[in-house]
């Protein structure tokens, strides 16, 4: 394996770039599911039928909350790997550990919502809307839930082997993915709720 | 301790909390919904720009090309996905 010190960790084989950028080709890939979600979202954001309208059951706190937990998240992965890249394995495992915390916060409140929804009658069944928005949000959070787990794997492995080519490789990818959550999320915030609540 | 924070991070960080302020605006300030809706756009599109150049190191390393190319195509076809299907189906062009 030829190693190439002048490249950060996660770069330093050719296996681990070609990793890298095949990631980045299935973020491509999933810019383009959400995509499909947000046109079903747009199509159907209307059609309420006797249920509630978004202006009705959307509510400010909870979303703040949940936007300001995930981008701090992404804010923390970002110094993890800046850590990583100094070496620093201590200091990147206690970034990589508050990003998850932070994760599993943005979760709590997402279940709150989503019970506060079915509390005030707005369901998977109850229209289309409701199906369209409770699909758009439960896909990002199920992708937050595989993200926690995942990054918890990685802790672990990091935590075993230290910062070799391949854990650094990891987490790098791993930093990928929970950024490109914090993108769609702000999507989410900015054309769902906001957009919904003006 | 400092050197585990870089400014450019730490800016970025402040940065996408002031855009996130202003886009919170639309909903607490009175405003057209055409107002509001140039102010969302502009602010979620400069938060995805910022996650992707400083946060996923997008344009740092050999790849950027290719990484940009599929960003943009990626992106491409979401626009094409949302307007196409707004303009069939809701806009009724």
């Amino acid at each position: 394996m030829k190693v190439d010190n002048s490249l950060p960790l996660e770069y330093s084989t050719e296996e681990n770039s070609l990793k890298i950028l095949g990631f980045w080709i299935f973020l491509g890939a999933e810019i383009m599911l959400f995509a499909t979600l947000f046109a079903v979202y747009f199509t159907l954001e209307n059609r309420i039928g006797n249920g509630p309208s978004g202006a009705e059951i959307f509510e400010i706190a909870p979303v703040l909350f949940e936007t300001f937990l995930l981008l701090t998240s992404s804010f923390v992965i970002g110094l993890g790997i800046h850590a990583m890249r100094l070496g620093n394995k201590k200091a990147t495992m206690v970034f990589f550990s508050i990003t998850l915390l932070l994760g599993a916060g943005f979760l709590g409140f997402e279940i709150y919502e989503f019970v506060h929804y079915v509390h005030v009658g707005a369901t998977l069944q109850t229209s289309a809307f409701t199906a369209a928005l409770l699909t758009t949000l439960g896909t990002h959070g199920l992708h937050v839930i595989l993200g926690l787990f995942w990054g918890l794997f990685i802790l672990i492995q990091i935590n075993k082997r230290g910062l070799t080519p391949e854990t650094a490789n990891k987490s790098f990818i791993f930093s990928l993915y929970w950024h490109f959550l914090d993108i769609v999320w702000i999507f989410i915030f900015s054309f769902i709720y906001l957009k919904g609540m003006m | 301790m400092k050197e585990l924070f870089p400014l450019k991070q730490v800016m970025g960080f402040v940065f996408s909390l002031v855009l996130t302020a202003v886009a919170l605006l639309v909903h607490f300030m009175d405003m057209s919904f055409a107002i509001g809706i140039t102010v969302l756009l502009i602010t979620a599109f400069m938060q995805a720009g910022l996650q992707l150049v400083v946060f996923m190191h997008a344009g740092e390393t050999g790849d950027k090309k290719s990484i940009y190319t599929n960003v943009f195509y990626g992106l491409l076809i979401a626009l094409i996905t949302i307007f196409g299907t707004l303009l069939i189906l809701v806009w009724d062009m």
